[in-house]
């Protein structure tokens, strides 16, 4: 395994941030880590890097624990993106790659091929607060990965972003990922986590609650998704034994129901009510599980 | 090592190249050019002359007129010195004459007459209060010497009984405490200035290393971009590199000034410089200086890391490092008070204090004689608490730096403690 956390806990004074979390990432693989904000994944990332001591278990890259000898193996994308405002991207990321044990010439290659593949080759020169928020992100995502680390820490790396280069950013960590790195990265977007996930965790209050392959647990998790649409009020369903969740949309409704066989039920009682527009079961999408699992307090 | 050097280059290019380096360094020239210039003008061309005359680099030229029954001998013999300082011009024309003449080109005129057993000699010049009776003083010495001459001359003394009778005896002033090592008058008076430039150096440091190291720890802090680089440098390599770092921009700092300094001296001819590098410096306790420098500089400069390290935003330096700033001023005027009483109780005892130390065991050793044990001692004392105080701030540094909440000392030692604890 490449990346293998055994049993590990933190604990700041009385609080633990982190209890016991148990995960094994294979070479090339994309993993995915999920939880509400305070659910404990900073902190995991923190400890990864080594950046953080566990307070118990262990954690460690290629069986060895990460120290600073080994962080230029790393990339790291903090989920409080910073740069120094007063400094050039060039500048910036030449100080930045160099503590990551690169030559400044390879800096200057990789940093040239980098700004023209995120069309931003003109603020090469540019200090860091005149470019706007997106484009700070874009330098901030390089920082992490201009050193073609093996294993990449990318917290948040998605968020604000408009569309465009949320797509143009996914698209570079496909090909980094396709070139053999490691990489484990949080989201609050659960679709960005669908499209690029195979496996994946998720925190609640330090502790995992979901765990494995992300089509495996859609497939298993004891909840299902309907959607309805017909020509007759649909508000009596949320009283129905088997609804776990009713919400009214445009000319019907979704619900989040226990099982098949409460969809059978279900769809007896609406077709004896009268014609049936849409009946659709589905597995239940990541934002679903998330708000089941989770409860309301997130931004997803 | 690596990561440590980048650190070092890139804290001090980034405040080199910064606008308020250049410009600060900029000003410190031009006042310092600009005070030099202004001394030399007003020198030059001030309304009072005979201090121009008097000043270092201008030669004073006195006009002779011997009337004595000597046949000229005081006007020949007088016109022969000549120390590039002070001339002597032979004059046989009448008193009025010559006066006139020195007055338009502002030169002296020495008026001597009678014997040589009842020898009279008055100096002229056009302000008739001479400031400082240096002019006076000078030409007796003058006179005084051809006199000596002359009467040697007329005893037929051979050149070993005149040295002996006119060569200068030299009173030295020595300290009525005649232990081992005490320091004699003017050595005194060295350690005097050395203590006071130290003790004001190390506090200097302090206010302004020590902000600037705390400020450059903030501002990576509240510009977030401290998690990044602590994620690629070990904290406390960069904790040391920024504190060497900042220590290279002042020195560099004090290289532009001393540079100015040395640059004004030399284009206005002023003595400044020369006196200070041969009278001002006691080179014997030059290296205690630049130890104690040192030493001053790791336990502060790591105190106020630390304190960096535990704020937020760089609003609240200032803040968290008044504690420091305060030890640092008591410090000072602990040793001012000191350099007149060195040998006090209380003296000896604050100089075992750390933060104390170098400012008063620099103070004991340079007014006092201090036994060599016990310099050792403190000098020990010294060097395990800065490497002690360097590991706290270390650790606190470490955790501090992914710290981000309202400032508190207590609150925020702890916390950061518990955040680079191993086993919470």
């Amino acid at each position: 395994m490449a990346l293998e956390m055994i049993n590990l806990h933190k604990r700041f004074g009385s609080h633990e941030a982190v209890g016991g979390l148990d995960a094994r990432i294979a070479p090339g693989e994309m993993f995915g880590m999920l939880g509400a904000n305070g659910a404990g994944k900073t902190t995991t990332f923190r400890m990864i890097i080594g950046l953080l001591d566990p307070s118990n278990g262990s954690v460690t890259w290629q069986g060895e624990r990460l120290n600073y000898r080994r962080t230029h193996l790393v990339g790291y994308l903090p989920e409080e993106r910073g740069l120094f405002p007063k400094l050039t991207v060039k500048e910036q990321l030449v100080y930045l790659m160099r503590l990551n044990r690169m030559s400044k010439t390879a800096i200057l290659s990789e940093l040239d091929r980098w700004l023209d593949r995120f069309q931003i080759a003109h603020y090469k020169n540019k200090k860091i607060e005149e470019l706007s928020k997106g484009n700070q992100q874009k330098i901030q995502f390089m920082a992490a990965v201009l050193h073609r680390p093996e294993l990449l820490i990318l917290d948040e790396p998605f968020s604000g972003l408009d569309p465009v280069n949320a797509d143009m950013l996914k698209e570079a960590v496909l090909d980094l990922q396709k070139a053999g790195a490691t990489i484990v990265f949080s989201s609050h977007q659960m679709h960005n986590v669908e499209e690029l996930c195979e496996e994946m965790i998720m925190l609640k209050n330090g502790k995992a609650v979901l765990q494995g392959h992300l089509k495996d647990i859609k497939r298993s998790y004891g909840m299902k998704s309907l959607a309805v649409k017909a020509d007759y009020d649909l508000s009596f369903l949320q009283t129905e034994a088997g609804v776990l969740d009713w919400r009214e949309v445009k000319d019907g409704a979704h619900l989040q129901i226990k099982d098949e066989e409460t969809a059978e039920r279900l769809f007896q009682i609406l077709a004896a009510r009268g014609f049936v527009r849409k009946f659709e079961v589905e597995e239940p999408s990541l934002h679903d599980i998330f708000i089941d699992q989770v409860g309301g307090s997130t931004h997803a | 090592m690596r990561n440590y050097i980048i650190t070092i280059q890139h804290t001090v290019i980034r405040r080199v190249k910064s606008k308020a380096f250049i410009f600060t360094a900029l000003i410190m020239s031009v006042l310092i050019l600009g005070m030099f210039a202004l001394s030399y003008f007003l020198g030059e061309s001030g309304p009072a002359d005979d201090s121009a005359e008097n000043s270092p680099g201008s030669v004073m030229t006195v006009n002779v007129l011997d009337d004595t029954e000597t046949d000229g001998y005081f006007a020949e013999q007088l016109s022969a010195y000549d120390d590039g300082h002070m001339t002597f011009a032979e004059q046989t024309g009448s008193f009025s004459e010559t006066r006139e003449e020195a007055s338009e080109d502002g030169e002296y005129v020495l008026r001597l007459s009678g014997s040589l057993a009842e020898l009279e000699a008055s100096l002229y010049h056009d302000e008739q209060g001479f400031e400082g009776a240096g002019p006076e003083r000078e030409v007796q010495g003058y006179v005084e010497r051809a006199k000596e001459d002359l009467i040697a001359e007329e005893m037929n003394l051979s050149e070993e009984q005149r040295a002996l009778l006119f060569d200068p005896l030299v009173v030295s002033g020595q300290p009525l405490d005649q232990s081992e090592g005490a320091p004699s008058d003017e050595a005194f008076m060295q350690s005097y200035w050395m203590v006071y430039g130290l003790v004001f150096a190390i506090y200097l440091i302090v206010i302004m290393f020590g902000s600037m190291i705390a400020t450059e720890v903030a501002t990576e802090k509240s510009s977030r971009v401290m998690e990044l680089i602590v994620s690629s440098v070990n904290p406390v390599t960069q904790m040391l590199g920024k504190i060497t770092g900042i220590g290279i921009v002042g020195f560099l700092n004090l290289a532009v000034i001393a540079a100015a300094v040395s640059a004004g001296s030399l284009l206005t001819g002023e003595h400044f410089l020369t006196q200070v590098v041969t009278e001002m410096i006691d080179y014997s306790l030059l290296v205690y200086a630049l130890i104690f420098i040192l030493f001053g500089y790791l336990i502060y400069g790591g105190s106020a890391a630390m304190l960096g390290a535990l704020v937020s935003r760089s609003e609240e330096v200032n803040q968290a490092i008044q504690p420091l700033i305060f030890l640092a001023m008591i410090a000072f005027f602990i040793s001012i008070f000191g350099l007149n009483a060195p040998d006090l109780t209380m003296i000896r005892v604050l100089s075992y204090i750390p933060f104390f130390t170098p400012q008063l065991l620099f103070l004991r050793i340079g007014m006092t004689s201090v036994p060599v044990w016990e310099i050792a001692l403190i000098m020990t004392l010294l060097v395990i608490s800065a490497v002690l105080i360097l590991l706290l701030a270390a650790r606190i540094y470490k955790g501090g730096v992914l710290m981000y909440g309202k400032f508190s000392y207590k609150e925020g030692i702890k916390q950061a403690l518990s955040i680079s604890k191993k086993e919470a």
